[in-house]
Order: C-alpha cells, then structure tokens, then sequence
C-alpha cells in the first residue's frame, strides 16, 4: 500500500496511452529504498528500462557487485573500496610503473593488470588484445563516471563479468548474430555472405568491446544497462540492427575489407539513426527482452 | 573611312560587266555582312541601289540576313521619309518584300508601315503611290494581325487613291491613273477579301457622305460588282477578323488564295474549288467567241441601244437591216446570237477607229483618223482571212501583211512556242486591239471628260495602227463610209452624251461608243470627207462573211469543249459552222493567241504557259470567260458585271506593246520624228518619261502580277501534295478494302465452321440426353430397389428391436426370479436361524424354568433364614449410608478442585504454546537477520578480501620489484665477488659447516612455523619466473638477513648445506631455495608479518575468530625474533624435523592466496 499511495495514480493511465517509463524512476527510487537491496528486482528494472543517469552508477555498483546490497554498509566497503584504490594507485607509483603524466585509462589498466597479477615487467611491453578491450571499455567507462574510484571499479568489475561470467557465451554471439540477421534479412546475410565479409565483422568491437567506442555515450550507457544486468545477447540485436541501418550501402560493397571498414567507421557517425531504427525493428515478442525495453534503450 | 571608301570601290565593282568579279564581290559582301553586324554596310548598299538600281545590290539586299533586317527596314524608312527617295526606295521595298524574307513578319512592327502608310496617305506622285499600293497590297497577305493598328489606315488610304481615281488632283496623266485604278482595285479585293466586315463598315461610314458619293458611283460600285458576298459579313464579326487567332492558321498564300476566292473577276478569281464563279463563267462560255471578236461592237450597239436614242437605233436598224438580219433591239437577249455576226462585219472599222483614235486633241488629229479604222480593219481582215484561205476577201493590204501573215498558218499548226509571239504581234492584234480599245477609251473619255491632253500611252495603240494602215490607201474609201456612218450616230450620240456628262460607271459601257462616235463625229468634221453609205454597205456585205470567220471560228471551236452551253450557243455554233469551212487546226492556236493576247504581254508568258499548263489555260479560259461574261452582260444590256481596272489595264498594256513594237519597226523611218511633232503631243523627252514611269508602273505591276503568280504556285504545290496524298490514302483505302474482303471471306469460312460445329454439338447434346434419361431411369429403379431393401430392413430393424426388447425383459423377469430366490433362500436362512435360536431359547427357557425353580427353592429358603435375623442390620445401614454420603460429598469438592486445576493448567498450557510460537517466529526473525547480517557481512567481507587480495598483489609487485632491484644489485656483486672466492675457500669451509647447522635449523624453524600456519598445504606451484625470483631472493635474502656474514660464504653454503642436511640431489635445491623466502629473510618476514597483520584484522572483523589459529598467528611476531637466533619448536606447530624431501615439496609450495583463503574459511 506505501508503495502505491506513493506512486502517481496517473501511472496505470500512462501505460494505457502508451507512454512507458514515465514512472521509472519513481519506481527505481522504491527499489532502492529497500534495505538489503533486491539485486533480482534491479535486474529486471534494469533490463526493462533505461536507468534514470542519477541512479545509473549506483545500480551499476550494486548490480557488479561493487556495492553489498546493504545501504548501511556502502560506506564502510565504499571506503575498502577507495582505500584499495589509492593502495594499488601507489603501489603503482611506487614501481613507478605509473607517473602523475601517465593517462588515466591506462592507469586503470595497470592498476586492473596488477589486481590480477597479470602486470608485465615494462610498460613498455606491448599490450596484449585483452588489454586493448580494456582500454576500450576504460575510455568509455571514463566519459560516464565522473568518480575515479568508482569509475575504476566499474571498469573492473565489467571486464571481470565480461570475462568470468560471460565467457562461454561471447564466443557464440557471432553464431547467434548471424542467425538473427537471417530472421531479419536474408538477403543481406547472403550478400554478406558471398562478400565472405561475415567472419570480417568487427565482432570484436561489437562482442567484446560491447560497442565502446563505437556508439555515443548516452546509447552506451543504456546497452550497457542490460549488459550489466546480465544479458549480453543485446549486443547481437544492436549488432543486427546497425547492419540493416546500412543495409544499403552495405550492399553497395562487395569486399570485406571494404565493409569492415565502412561498419567500423560509418557507426560513429550514424548511430544516432541506428538507435531510431533499432527502436522500431526491435519489437519482436521473442527476443529474450521486452520489446519495450528495447525502445527504451534508445530514447533519450 | 577607308573602309567606307573601300566599300564603295566594291559596290561599284558590283555593276562591273565581268561576271566573275561580280560573283566575288557579292561574296564578299555576304561575308561582309555575315561578319559584321553595323548598319553601315547596309545602308551603303541601299544608297548605291537608290542611286543606281544596281541588279546585284539588289539582290544581295534582298538577301540579308536576320540581324540586317532591322538597319535596312530602318534606312528604307529613312528613304520613304524623303521624297527624292521615295519611289526607289518604295521599289526596293516591293522587291525585298516579294521574296518573302523570313523576318518579314518584323514588317509589322516596324517603323516602315507606318510612314509607308503615311506616304500613301500624303503623297501626291501617282508612280508613288501605285508603287506604295502595290507593296502594301503584296505585304497585307504577310501581316495580316497587324491590320488591327492600321486597319484605318489601310481604309483611308483606300477611300483617298479610290477618290483620285475619279477627281484626279493634280496633273496626273490619265494613264497612270489607270495604274492607280488597277492597283486601288487590288487593294479593295485584298480589304474585302481580308477584312470584310470592317471594309464594309469603313465603306458604309464613308461613302454615306454625300461628298463621297460620286467616287462610290463611280469607283468603289464597279469594283464590288466583281466581288461575291464574303462569307465572313454573314459568320464573322468586326472583331473575329482582327483575331490573330484566325490569321494564325493561314500562309501568306493562304490569305492570297482567300482573297482571290471571293473575286468575281475572272483575272483574279481563284475557282479552285468550284466556287460560284465557275458556273456563271461555263454558261458564258460558248459565247466567248463572240465577245473576243465583238465585244466593242456589241458593247457599242447594246449601249446604243440601251440609250434609246432614236437616231442611233434607226440607223442601226439600217444597219442592220442590211444585213437582213432582225432588228435585235426587239428582243435583245433571244436574239442577241442571232445578231452577233452582222455586228460583227461592223464593229471592225467602226469600233476601232472610235478607240484608236486620239479624241482629245482635234487640231491633230484629223489627218490620221481615218487610218486607225483602215488599219486595224485592214490587218485583221487580211491577218485572219490568209490563214483561213480566205484571200480573195482580204482587201488589198494584205500583200503587205503577207509576210508576217503567212508565216501564220506553218506556225500556227506547228504550236511552236517562240513564233507564237510573233503571231501575236500579227495574227493577235487584231484581235488585242480590239480588247484594248476598251481602256483606251475609256482613258480617252476620260481624258476628254478632264479636258486633258493626248496620253502617250494611247499614242503606240494607234501608232502601230498607222504604220500598218499606211499601205491601206484603198480601205480609206470604206473607212470613210464607215467614218461617216459613225458620225451619223455620234453626232446623235453626242448631244445624248454631252447632258449626261460625267462618265459615271453606270453609263460606262454606253460611253464608251459614245466616244468613238464622238471623235469620229469631230474627226470628220474636221476632215469634211463626205462619206457615203453605199460603200459603208458594201464593205459591210464584202466583211459581212468573212468577219465572222475570222473572228469566230479560230475561237468559237475550241471553246466547243465547254459544250455544256445553253442552246442558243448550238445554234449559234451550227450557224458559224455552215458559214465556216476553216479546219479545226488551225483554230487552236488563234485562240491561243487570243487568250495570250487578252492577257499580260510580258515575254515570259509563254514560259509561264509551258510551265504550268493548266494555270495557262485556266488563265486563257478565265480570260475569255470573263470576255464572254462582259459580252454576254452588254448584249442583255445589264450594266452590272463592268470591265475590272485590271482588264483596263490589261488592255492599256496590250497596245503599249504593240505599239512598242510597231514604234520599233519604225524606228527607221525618218517620218518617226516627224509623227511626234505632227501628233502636237508633249516633246520627246517629256513621252519618254511618262513612258519611263509607266513602264515603271508597269513592271511594278508585274512584279505585283508575279508576286501572286508565286503565292499561286505555292497553293498550288501545296494542293498538288494534298492530292497526292489523297490518291495514296485512296489506295490504302482500297487495301484496306481487300483485305477487309478477304477477312470476310474467312469470316464467312469460320461461320460455316461453327455451324458445323454446332450441328455436331447438337448431336452429341442429344446423344447425351438420351444417355442422361436412361441413366435416370436406371437409377430411379435402383432407388426403388434401395427403397424397397430399405424398407425391409427397417421391418427387420423394428423386429430386432422387439427382440431385443423381449430379450430384456425376459432378463428382467429371470433378474426378479433370481432375486425371490435369493431372498427366498435368504429367508430360509434367517428361519433356519430363527429355528434353531427358538430351540436354544427354549432349552435356556427349560434350563431357567429349572433354574427359576432352584431359585424359589432357595429364596423360601432365605426368607426363612430373613425372618428369623431381621432385627439389628437396619443401624448398620443407616450409620453406612451416612458414611457413604460423607464421603460421596467429599468426593464432589474433589472433582470440584481437580476440574479447576485442569482448567488452569490448559490454559497454562495455551499460554505456553503461544509463548513458543512467539519464540519461534522470534527465532525465524533472528535467523533472518542473522542471514542478512552475515550478507552484509559477507559484502563487507568480500570488499575487504579483494581489497586484501589487492594488498597482495601489491606486496607481489613490490616485492617483484624489489628482487629485481636485489638481482641487478646481486649481479654486480657477484661478479665481483666470484674472484675472492677461490682465495678464501680453505677458511670458508670451516666456517660453512657452523653456518650451515646454523642456516639450516634457522630456515626449518621458519618452515615449521610457517607451516602449521599455512596448515602445509600441498599446492600449485608457483610459477617458474616467481620461482627464480625467489631463488635469487633467497640468494639476496640471506646476505641481507646475516649482513655479518660474507655473501660468499651465504651463497656457496646455501645450496650446499641443503644437500647435506637433505641428501636431495642437487636438482631439488632450486625448489627447496624458492620455497624459503619469507621464513628466513628479512624480506620473508616482513611480508609475513604484513600478512598476518592483515589476517589479523581480518579475524577481528570478522566476529568469528578461530582462536587457535589467531593464538598461533599471535604468538608467531614474537616467536621471531627468537626464531632468528635459534630454533625452538612452535607451540603448536609440528615438530621441527628434517625436512623430507615430501615435507620440502609441502614446504617450497607457498601461496598466500591459499593461506588467505583458508584463513578466511576457518
């Protein structure tokens, strides 16, 4: 009853007319009122809807398990937190392995590597593909998060469930993408397919990098909303739907190289597009998310 | 300038006589005038042709190109603007305008028509003006929209030049006024034939004026007698003829043609369709040989005759009479045919001496009055009887006409084109003359009406007529007897003449012979030649068969092909046959010749005629055609159809050239000169230019002539290809046809086909219906059959079913009886039962009876014993039951108390088990929270583990680091000291035994320690680059540990000692040194004090301590120290031992994520 005399009595009209995520993040602030907060909850509000960007860092935390789900105890891990920061900061420091002019992606690389154990002997030694995704995800994290800290965790945190949790399936997310562009477009996987320019995707800038530096911040973000909230099979539909974005000119090439190139370039500047379109082509009952919160990812 | 010099070299080089220079200088011009775009180069041109008429400037001007339209229309109407120029200028106008240049539609919006207009409405130069006419009657048919601005203009114009003709301002010769006449005529037909409504309006308006009256009577009426009604006054309106739209569709030859189509006059008419003329021509038509031929007569006498004046008609009925032919006055049109011939043994002397003559002057004329009538008598006589074998009439000139004449008949027969000419000259003229005595005196009347002097233009007519009379000395008798006889009637006709006065169209024909006889009156008067009749008479009787001949035959036959005339004509015809015996040959060519004659006599005419035959003879037959009409209109003295100026024209040309050509045969008589003088006309000079002018005026008009003659071609070759095109659709049409045929055929094939086809479909349609009807009755058998099957079956069903119904209820019966069985049986049973327990009650029944006996037996017994110890039980009772009752009481207050007991202790118990209840939920609720504490905990727990897992690390990268640091230090050391060594190795290996006993228990003592802590177990090994680090940690660890010691000595007995105390082989050092690093050195145990100090606080957070471990842990920093001298046994720990090669591999397994791990878990 508290939650519902503290809603709007407008909310079940909204969703009659059609407006959707009207009442988001008055739902969310319910949510996160409770103590000993309901990850599972989270999750869903966090895959149906876009997350209201007050509240995306600190659902971002607790769903990374960056935060308990505790309130009260968010200070003190908070504080662990930051003082395990500033630790690895200055140890890194003090190996001199980062200097005050080093960028900060590349601090949070080193201090990530050496979290894992995995820092090489010189800086100078050449990065490893992995770390490049890192820096990726580092940079885009960077533009989102004002924190350092807390950007550092995120960052952290992301690339661990990237890598622990989704690690069985990114393998498999070209496979599904090729099938789901087939749902959507015959035509165009064939072409793709006789331009033999379907393994020449950037799926690793799509799969593993989950599009950092590929789409605007604030598209990101909400992709990255699901991403985080555990389903990675997001990044395949914005993949799809990027290709049928372009599908014309997709078309007009006919060399591999010609359209992994065009792909990883065009996006940056069309994206915005790609995220209309995606709204309208994504509402398909069988994907594995409501279609609502498709559209949602992308209204701005 | 040099330029302009140079240009004039040029143009004059233009006349030059040498054909090629000519021929590059024109095309230098060209390229002039196509490279430059000034008007200089034009209006140059245009001077030297206004100065010298220059043929190739004109040419060239009337070449330009677009952009020089403009300085040429400009400087033409600079030209027209100047009177000196103008008519040159007018001229060079005509000349550009007639080749239709494609900017002419410009025409119309330049400054040009305008002050052209202007010209013609202000200028008093007959030349001029004709020349003007002409030009703005050629350009109308090219600008026909822009009449809108001008149209008043045109009509002013129109009502000027029509009033000159008649009031003549000024000293205009007659003979130019004729032009003008002719060409006022052309100008009416194209505003009548182009703007009718407003013509006829601006008519209307104009000639209502009284002033304005005469010059309509006597002008503007005889004109519209030679125009049908337009069709435009009836359908169109003032405003649908200015309408662009409506010029739009036409050609400048379309509107040509337009206008001629509504002309009447046979000259200008266009028949091409059929139009209304052709008809009135046709009926006409057989009579035409009687007008050629007699025209002026019958003109004459039915004027004459109109007149009513008794004198002139008794004398023509004397005339007449001597023929013995009817007085035709009686019945004019009946008998007119019937009159023809006498009139024509008359008219010839009579006629032509009253035309040829030049009336004006008397004082001159006398003495060559009398030729004209003898020679044109004369020539004609002789000229038409030669050929007709006629000569005995022919009077005696004839031996002088016999040299032209008899080339006549060979080429007369042979048609040849070029003597035809010369046939004119001779055999023609007769009969030329005699059409042009019309005009001429009609100028000569008119002339005499103004009171003006001899034209030149008349003079050649008669001239020639004298140098072929000159030999007629003996024709003077009969022209005398003619003279007089005409005098006879003129002076009857001349008082009749003299009260009507004007000339007047009205009375035109009727003046006409008034002036002859006028002049004849006067010329015998003056002469005073005393004429008889007689041989007046006898010339008549002498002519009376041959005229005819000569006059009709030739023209009459091949006017035969016209048969349609009315009867009269046939009569007429038989009549001149009986009279005729000419053959047919020869009478072809003097028609030819006629009809040449009545026209145009420009040289090219001939050419004309081979080139386009038909418009040739259309030409010819229009001629005579409208001669025919004229003739035909006198003799039914109807005035209404009068000769057309252009007739007139025609006529006044006609002579011209023949006296022309006379004049030139003449040239070389000395007498020429003397005749001009002897004539009193103007002198020479002043002839020669009127002469000048009129043959300007003439070629103006020719060109004129031609310009249509041109507009004519083009329609032509236009109706040509329509023609052609309509034969090509025909013969499509006719294809089409065929092969319409032949579809038909087809047509008519596949309908007997489907016929065929439908008969058999018939047939099988009955077939089948047969079939269809057996097969219905085969099958309503069988459905009968079925019926009937049907039917039994359903008596069977029904049979069944009371079988079966029967069956049941037998069941049911067999049921019921089963059951009385059962329940018979059953009763059976229960009767048994009944049976057998009666028997055993009535042996209990017997057994109590007995029983019941015993008993009585008994109680008798006890009754006895009662009665006889009665007394003292009663106080025994009482006193029990008393004590009963006590005790029942206090019984009941026990069960009292013990109820209420058992009351409170249920709700005791009640209590109790909600208080558990409480508990447990109380206890759910702790363990909740307990479960959310140890959640929150846990979060707490895990940030605090990574971050102590971070810690790690960043002790592993120190460390990594500082090991690096010691290796590079180590390096250099041990180079340096790997030279000391050998001096020093007698004295180092005493030492090296105490030190490594030392060493030795030192590190198992820190493994030992280490180990229960770490609780040993076995893991993963580190990997080999950790490994080495700690191997040359160890190496580094122990000089720093023991700085007293030589690093030497540490590092050589290092290894050493391990292979004594272990007896390992040498391979397990490595694992054994890297497996040392925090127990012994200072290192080592830094970092295992910082774990454990980390451990620690992570046993205090966390509330559940593990109190052996933590003592160990507690104990351990202060067991160092004492650890580092020497070697007790930890407290708990295992016993220090030698290590085992199984406990070296436990105890070189160092993970301190293990150890945290397991940490934790405890």
């Amino acid at each position: 009853m508290t939650e519902d005399s503290q809603r709007n009595f407008r909310s079940v009209y909204y969703e009659k007319v059609g407006f959707r995520g009207v009442e988001e993040k008055k739902s969310l602030e319910i949510l996160l009122k409770d103590d000993r907060l309901d990850i599972e909850k989270l999750c869903t509000f966090s895959q149906r809807f876009p997350l209201p960007s007050m509240y995306r860092a600190l659902v971002w935390k607790v769903l990374l398990g960056i935060l308990p789900p505790h309130h009260e105890s968010h200070a003190q891990v908070m504080l662990y937190r930051k003082e395990q920061y500033c630790d690895v900061l200055h140890a890194l420091k003090v190996v001199r392995c980062v200097t005050e002019a080093t960028p900060q992606v590349e601090v949070y690389l080193r201090m990530y590597q050496l979290e894992s154990g995995k820092l090489p002997r010189s800086p100078s030694f050449p990065l490893e593909p992995e770390d490049e995704v890192f820096l990726a995800i580092a940079k885009a994290v960077e533009e989102m998060v004002e924190d350092s800290v807390d950007c550092y965790w995120i960052i952290r945190c992301f690339v661990n469930q990237l890598n622990n949790k989704y690690r069985e399936f990114l393998p498999q997310l070209p496979k599904a993408f090729e099938q789901y562009l087939n749902l959507e477009d015959s035509r165009l996987l064939s072409h793709l397919k006789t331009c033999s320019a379907l393994s020449k995707l950037p799926y690793d800038l799509w799969f593993k990098r989950c599009f950092a530096g590929c789409l605007p911040e604030s598209s990101l973000q909400r992709v990255w909303d699901k991403v985080v909230s555990g389903s990675c099979k997001i990044l395949v539909f914005v993949a799809v739907e990027i290709l049928l974005t372009f599908k014309i000119k997709v078309m007009a090439l006919n060399s591999a190289e010609k359209i992994t190139k065009f792909l990883e370039n065009v996006s940056m500047l069309f994206s915005n597009l790609i995220l209309n379109l995606e709204r309208k082509s994504f509402g398909k009952p069988d994907f594995f998310i409501a279609s609502h919160s498709f559209s949602d990812i992308f209204t701005l | 300038m040099a330029q302009q010099a140079n240009i004039g070299e040029l143009v004059s080089m233009l006349d030059s006589p040498v054909l090629s220079v000519r021929d590059d200088v024109t095309a230098v011009f060209k390229e002039n005038l196509n490279s430059d775009r000034g008007p200089m180069l034009v209006n140059t041109l245009v001077d030297y042709y206004l100065e010298t008429s220059s043929q190739p400037v004109l040419h060239i001007l009337t070449t330009l190109q677009e952009p020089h339209d403009k300085h040429l229309l400009d400087k033409m109407n600079d030209c027209v603007g100047r009177a000196a120029s103008r008519l040159p200028a007018l001229s060079l106008l005509g000349h550009v305008i007639r080749l239709q240049p494609p900017w002419k539609h410009k025409l119309s919006q330049a400054p040009l028509l305008p002050s052209l207009l202007k010209c013609l409405k202000v200028d008093t130069d007959v030349i001029v003006l004709t020349t003007g006419v002409l030009v703005l009657i050629t350009m109308l048919p090219m600008i026909p929209q822009s009449g809108k601005q001008h149209l008043h203009d045109f009509f002013d114009i129109f009502g000027r030049l029509s009033s000159w003709c008649l009031k003549k301002p000024g000293h205009v010769t007659e003979i130019y006024l004729v032009h003008l006449h002719a060409s006022v005529y052309a100008l009416f037909h194209r505003l009548y034939g182009m703007y009718p409504c407003n013509f006829v309006s601006f008519l209307r308006s104009h000639y209502s004026m009284k002033e304005n009256l005469d010059t309509f009577e006597e002008v503007v009426r005889p004109m519209m007698e030679h125009v049908r009604i337009h069709p435009e006054l009836v359908t169109g309106s003032k405003d649908h003829e200015l309408d662009p739209r409506r010029w739009k569709r036409l050609e400048t030859h379309d509107v040509v043609i337009e206008c001629a189509k509504i002309s009447l006059d046979p000259t200008e008419a266009s028949y091409e369709d059929g139009d209304s003329v052709s008809p009135q021509v046709s009926a006409h038509f057989p009579h035409r040989a009687a007008d050629v031929a007699a025209s002026p007569y019958v003109d004459t006498q039915n004027s004459c005759g109109s007149a009513t004046s008794t004198p002139y008609s008794s004398s023509r009925l004397t005339l007449l009479n001597t023929p013995g032919q009817p007085p035709q006055t009686l019945s004019p049109p009946s008998t007119r045919l019937l009159t023809e011939p006498p009139q024509a043994t008359l008219w010839s002397p009579s006629m032509v001496c009253g035309m040829t003559t030049p009336p004006t002057s008397p004082g001159n004329v006398p003495p060559d009055l009398s030729h004209p009538y003898s020679k044109v008598f004369g020539p004609t006589a002789g000229g038409k009887g030669t050929p007709l074998g006629t000569p005995a009439t022919s009077p005696p000139p004839a031996p002088l006409c016999h040299p032209d004449d008899y080339v006549h008949p060979s080429v007369l027969q042979a048609t040849a084109t070029p003597p035809r000419k010369e046939e004119r000259t001779d055999s023609a003229r007769p009969c030329l003359h005699r059409q042009h005595h019309l005009p001429n005196d009609r100028g000569l009347e008119e002339l005499s009406g103004s009171k003006g002097s001899v034209t030149l233009s008349d003079l050649p007519g008669f001239l020639g007529d004298l140098a072929s009379e000159e030999d007629s000395v003996e024709k003077d008798k009969e022209e005398a007897a003619i003279s007089k006889e005409l005098s006879e009637i003129t002076t009857a006709d001349a008082e009749l003449l003299v009260p009507r006065g004007g000339f007047d169209s009205p009375f035109y024909r009727d003046s006409l012979p008034g002036c002859p006889r006028k002049t004849h009156s006067a010329a015998s008067v003056a002469h005073g030649t005393s004429v008889n009749p007689e041989p007046l008479n006898s010339s008549l009787d002498k002519l009376g068969p041959d005229a005819p001949k000569q006059a009709f035959t030739p023209i009459d036959l091949p006017c035969g092909g016209t048969s349609e005339s009315p009867a009269g004509n046939r009569e007429r015809q038989a009549s001149l046959e009986t009279n005729i015996l000419t053959p047919s040959p020869c009478k072809i060519p003097p028609q030819r010749g006629v009809g040449l004659g009545s026209g145009q006599p420009p040289p090219y005419e001939h050419l004309f005629e081979v080139a386009l035959p038909k418009t040739a003879h259309h030409f010819v037959g229009k001629k005579t055609k409208e001669l025919l009409k004229k003739a035909k209109g006198n003799a039914e003295e109807d005035r209404a159809p009068s000769t057309s100026p252009v007739e007139i024209l025609d006529r006044l040309i006609q002579q011209g050239a023949d006296a022309h050509s006379k004049e030139l045969n003449r040239l070389s008589l000395p007498s020429k000169s003397v005749d001009w003088t002897h004539f009193g006309g103007s002198p020479p000079s002043d002839e020669i230019r009127t002469l000048r002018n009129q043959l300007l005026l003439l070629h103006n008009q020719l060109l004129y002539e031609r310009f249509k003659r041109q507009q004519h071609a083009l329609r032509n070759r236009r109706l040509l290809r329509r023609v052609t095109r309509a034969a090509a659709l025909e013969e499509h049409n006719a294809a089409m046809k065929d092969q319409l045929k032949l579809q038909e055929k087809d047509i008519q094939i596949w309908k007997v086909s489907l016929q065929k086809e439908q008969a058999r479909n018939s047939q099988l349609q009955e077939q089948r219906d047969t079939m269809v009807t057996q097969l219905h009755s085969q099958i309503r058998q069988l459905q009968h059959d079925r019926e009937e099957f049907y039917n039994q079956s359903q008596e069977l069903q029904t049979k069944l079913e009371d079988c079966r119904n029967m069956i049941a209820e037998l069941r049911l019966e067999l049921k019921k009886a089963n059951s009385k069985v059962c329940h018979t049986e059953l009763l059976l049973s229960q009767v048994s039962q009944k049976l057998s327990n009666s028997e055993s009650v009535q042996q209990q029944m017997e057994f109590l009876n007995r029983q019941l006996l015993v008993l009585g037996e008994v109680n008798e017994l006890y009754l006895e014993q009662l009665q006889n110890k009665h007394s003292d039980t009663t106080k025994e009772v009482e006193m029990m039951k008393a004590a009963y009752r006590k005790e029942l009481e206090k019984n009941r207050s026990h069960v009292l108390q013990q109820n209420q007991r058992l009351d409170t202790s249920q709700k005791r118990i009640l209590e109790l088990e909600s208080h558990l209840a409480k508990k447990d939920h109380l206890l759910l609720e702790q363990k909740k929270y307990l479960e959310d504490v140890k959640l929150q905990a846990r979060g707490q727990l895990q940030a605090a583990e990574s971050r102590y897992e971070a810690q790690k690390r960043i002790t592993q990268v120190f460390e990594l680091e500082i090991l690096d640091l010691y290796g590079r230090l180590e390096k250099d050391s041990l180079l340096k000291k790997l030279e000391e060594e050998k001096a020093e190795a007698a004295e180092a290996a005493e030492e090296r035994l105490a030190c490594c006993k030392d060493g030795c228990s030192d590190s198992v003592t820190g493994h030992n320690e280490e180990a229960p802590g770490h609780n040993g177990e076995t893991k993963p090994p580190r990997p080999a680059g950790v490994r080495g680090g700690g191997g040359s940690r160890g190496g580094g660890s122990g000089e720093l540990s023991t700085p007293e010691k030589p690093p030497s000595q540490r590092a050589g007995p290092f290894g050493s000692r391990w292979e004594t105390t272990t007896g390992e082989p040498a391979a397990s050092i490595p694992t054994t040194v890297g497996s040392l690093p925090s127990s012994k050195s200072f290192l080592g145990r830094k970092a295992r004090e910082l774990f454990r100090n980390k451990s620690e606080s992570q046993c205090d957070e966390d509330s559940v301590t593990i109190s052996s471990l933590s003592e160990t842990l507690k104990t351990e920093p202060g067991k160092d120290p004492g650890a580092e001298g020497k070697a007790p046994p930890s407290l708990d720990g295992p016993h220090p031992s030698p290590p085992t090669p199984d406990s070296v591999g436990q105890l070189h397994i160092m993970d301190y994520n293990e150890t945290h791990h397991e940490h934790s878990e405890g």
